[in-house]
């Protein structure tokens, strides 16, 4: 055996293997990636109408507090999530439907009737009775729904 | 040339070279096709600790959610099916070219001097397949699962005298349960991973040590 | 082995070495060769053999025949041939010496030859225990009792259409066909039972999945519900039960949010308005979710029989109930809540929707074709 014939011998060798392992790394590697993040790409979507209940229920400028949940089913468990918001109505059927969850980072807020505000308990935030920002450091109002009336009960559309 | 430096930095503390020198450029007897099947084992043990490892992402051991966690890896989860796939043939084909290399250790008297050692950690690597084998069927708590195990279990529960004893340590308890399934789940996962990683190790240097047997001649 | 043998086995093996080859790159190209082959091997079996579902484990299903790994079939097989009393040699003694020969092999077989034609006693002692495990393999495959096929979903959407078939079978002839409940007619033990709506949101927010799973498996007998669970000696298997609980919560909880597929799977196929309605695609899904409950074998229903098309064209008491081309077909006129000598109104509790009745009578009127090709 010469030693050139030796060294390309293992050159090949080294080029099998080279090909034989990325075709085997390629052949796991990308699923097995897949497999790890794809919670991450299948989003559920909801799109649903809620019903929160009769208008006449609540008081004009005082805004009240609705739970209700939802049952969702992640990987192999169904998830029950509650969802509180804070319905705000004006004269008549004029209505305005706020969740619940700081903009900043998803802490409830409760409303505070003497200080006229929504606080959040996590990191001081106010908001006003319409949701928009007072103080502290969310970054935009609370979110309102969509809401329909028919028949005088009231529903809101719930996006995610 | 800096990565020659950083190489030869690492090699003069680690021992790099002398150890690549060890596992690769041994010289060995001229061995057939039938001596590949030790590496194709290895191979495949790699394989099933990879796809295994990838499986207890998703997998719960509790009778309630098992069934459904596995339904979920199926068909929920990206390529759950192809993982799953591969880690249920694996087995297959572990224990058949474990099986294999043994006969052909055996046909060619490689176990004798002075490769015994070798020899008895293979059986014993051997059994740890067939456990792993045993208690992997389990997990998937499904219709087929259930009903061998407990079957399996009562075997073991014929041994004179200690029967009920080992029936009882294997299922934790009388019946075939959750307990039972958390404690195969660790078996499975965690001790006998454990002892053939181990053993491969003795086994292997065992056989760069000693090196691989011939193929006899006639005088031999 | 003496000392003079292992020197000369050790010298033999030095030339052999020096004789052969290098690890790398003659030795591991041939293992990567083999190691790629099975990774084929293996993707290929992963892509199209795959692994079968199978259903869920289900402790009271006694009729479930117990199999292990295929690799431990020849040790199950080998039970068979030890009597009761004798058991313990099959289940322990046999298995231990096995374990025990094979690892202590090295120290009692003294033999130093390796050659196959020196070792012909261990080599065939080995071979004829190999062929016995063979042996035993393939008569265990072959004796097996053929296992009853039972359907596995696995989606969601799988399990509602399993569970709404199902509960069309079971369920529909108390609870009616959308769990709208009412007075029973035509089951044995309930004639004129008034049962209550079970789709409401009074029943669905306050009975979890676990709770209606019970219900179905135990029933509940001091309310007339009789058991539905193997368990307690119904016809569901506890994946079954599971199906049921599954599309009811999924069709009349209005938290729960259908999965798109699902709903399409469900859906009764919409009719163009000059299309021809078939048997199969159109009639025999509202047959199999308003009618195969009650008419069925087993049941009251005047021997009228509905789970194929044959029997719904020809069967019963008062048959034919259905005339190609008529509209006074007793089916129609009792779909209209006639109360005719056949029969009274059906379905019992509540009328078709008109859409569906609609569909029967252009099926009808076409001449009650089983297939679109006709």
């Amino acid at each position: 055996m010469s030693g050139s014939h030796n060294l390309s011998r293992r050159d090949f060798t080294k080029a099998v293997m080279t090909f034989v392992g990325a075709v085997m790394g390629a052949v796991v590697g990308i699923p097995v990636a897949g497999y790890l993040v794809s919670p991450a790409v299948k989003a559920q979507k909801t799109d649903a109408w809620v019903t929160i209940g009769p208008l006449d229920d609540y008081t004009a400028g005082q805004p009240a507090l609705f739970s209700f949940t939802r049952a969702k089913v992640n990987g192999w468990e169904k998830t029950v999530n509650s969802y509180g918001v804070y319905v705000v109505r004006a004269e008549g059927d004029a209505v305005k439907v706020l969740s619940n969850a700081c903009t900043h980072l998803g802490c409830r807020v409760t409303w505070q009737q003497d200080q006229n505000a929504y606080t959040c308990p996590c990191h001081d935030a106010r908001f006003g009775r319409d949701g928009e920002v007072l103080s502290g450091p969310p970054p935009r109002a609370l979110d309102g729904y969509e809401t329909r009336v028919e028949n005088g009960t009231l529903s809101i559309r719930l996006l995610e | 040339m800096t990565n020659k430096k950083v190489f030869n930095w690492l090699d003069e503390r680690l021992g790099l070279t002398a150890i690549y020198k060890t596992i690769f450029e041994r010289k060995i007897p001229k061995v057939n096709w039938w001596f590949t099947l030790g590496s194709a084992t290895l191979f495949l043990f790699a394989l099933q600790v990879v796809t295994g490892i990838m499986l207890s992402v998703y997998y719960v051991p509790s009778p309630d959610k098992a069934y459904d966690s596995i339904e979920f890896i199926m068909s929920g989860v990206a390529f759950g099916w192809l993982i799953r796939g591969i880690h249920h043939w694996g087995a297959t084909l572990m224990v058949i070219t474990v099986f294999i290399h043994m006969l052909r250790v055996f046909f060619y008297g490689a176990y004798k001097y002075p490769r015994e050692i070798t020899w008895v950690t293979g059986v014993f690597l051997l059994l740890a397949t067939l456990g792993m084998g045993f208690t992997g069927y389990l997990l998937p708590w499904n219709q087929k699962a259930y009903w061998a195990t407990t079957v399996g279990t009562s075997i073991a529960g014929t041994v004179p005298g200690i029967g009920d004893f080992i029936l009882r340590a294997l299922r934790g308890g009388d019946d075939l349960s959750g307990v039972t399934l958390a404690r195969f789940f660790a078996a499975h996962i965690w001790i006998f991973p454990l002892l053939i990683i181990i053993l491969i190790g003795v086994h292997l240097y065992l056989v760069i040590r000693i090196g691989i047997s011939a193929v006899p001649g006639k005088n031999d | 082995m003496t000392e003079d043998q292992k020197q000369a086995y050790k010298e033999k093996y030095l030339r052999a070495k020096h004789n052969g080859e290098h690890f790398f790159p003659d030795t591991i190209y041939k293992d990567l060769i083999v190691a790629f082959a099975i990774f084929l091997l293996l993707v290929g079996l992963a892509l199209f053999v795959g692994v079968a579902s199978e259903p869920r484990a289900d402790p009271s299903d006694t009729s479930y025949v117990p199999r292990p790994e295929w690799y431990f079939l020849f040790l199950f097989e080998m039970l068979k041939f030890f009597p009761g009393n004798l058991e313990w040699l099959g289940t322990t003694i046999i298995p231990a010496a096995a374990v025990l020969a094979l690892l202590l092999l090295p120290f009692f077989d003294r033999n130093p030859a390796r050659h196959w034609k020196k070792r012909k006693f261990a080599l065939g002692f080995m071979g004829i225990v190999v062929l016995g495990m063979v042996a035993l393999t393939v008569r265990a495959a072959v004796t097996t009792p053929v296992q009853q096929e039972s359907t596995v979903a696995t989606t969601v959407a799988e399990k509602i259409a399993a569970g709404q078939d199902l509960y069309s079978v079971q369920c529909v002839e108390c609870h009616g066909a959308e769990g709208e409940g009412g007075v029973v007619s035509g089951v044995e033990g309930l004639e004129g039972v008034t049962i209550k709506a079970i789709h409401t949101q009074d029943e669905m927010y306050t009975r979890n999945d676990d709770t209606l799973f019970n219900i179905v498996d135990y029933g509940q007998p001091n309310l007339g519900m009789p058991p539905f669970g193997k368990g307690y000696g119904g016809e569901l298997s506890r994946s079954d039960i599971e199906y049921i609980v599954t599309f009811m919560r999924y069709s009349w909880d209005d938290r729960a949010e259908l999965p798109k597929e699902a709903a399409q799977a469900s859906a009764i196929p919409a009719l163009g308005p000059d299309e021809i309605p078939s048997y199969d695609t159109h009639i025999a899904p509202l047959v199999k979710r308003y009618c195969v409950s009650c008419h069925r074998s087993g049941k009251e229903n005047n021997n009228y029989l509905m789970t194929s098309y044959d029997q719904v064209m020809n069967s019963g008491d008062h048959e034919p109930n259905i005339v190609p081309g008529d509209l006074n077909s007793n089916l129609i006129r009792m779909l209209h809540r006639e109360d005719i000598e056949a029969g009274g109104p059906m379905p019992p509790t509540k009328a078709l929707k008109p859409e569906y009745i609609q569909l029967f009578e252009r099926w009808i009127k076409a001449g009650a074709p089983q297939t679109t090709t006709k």
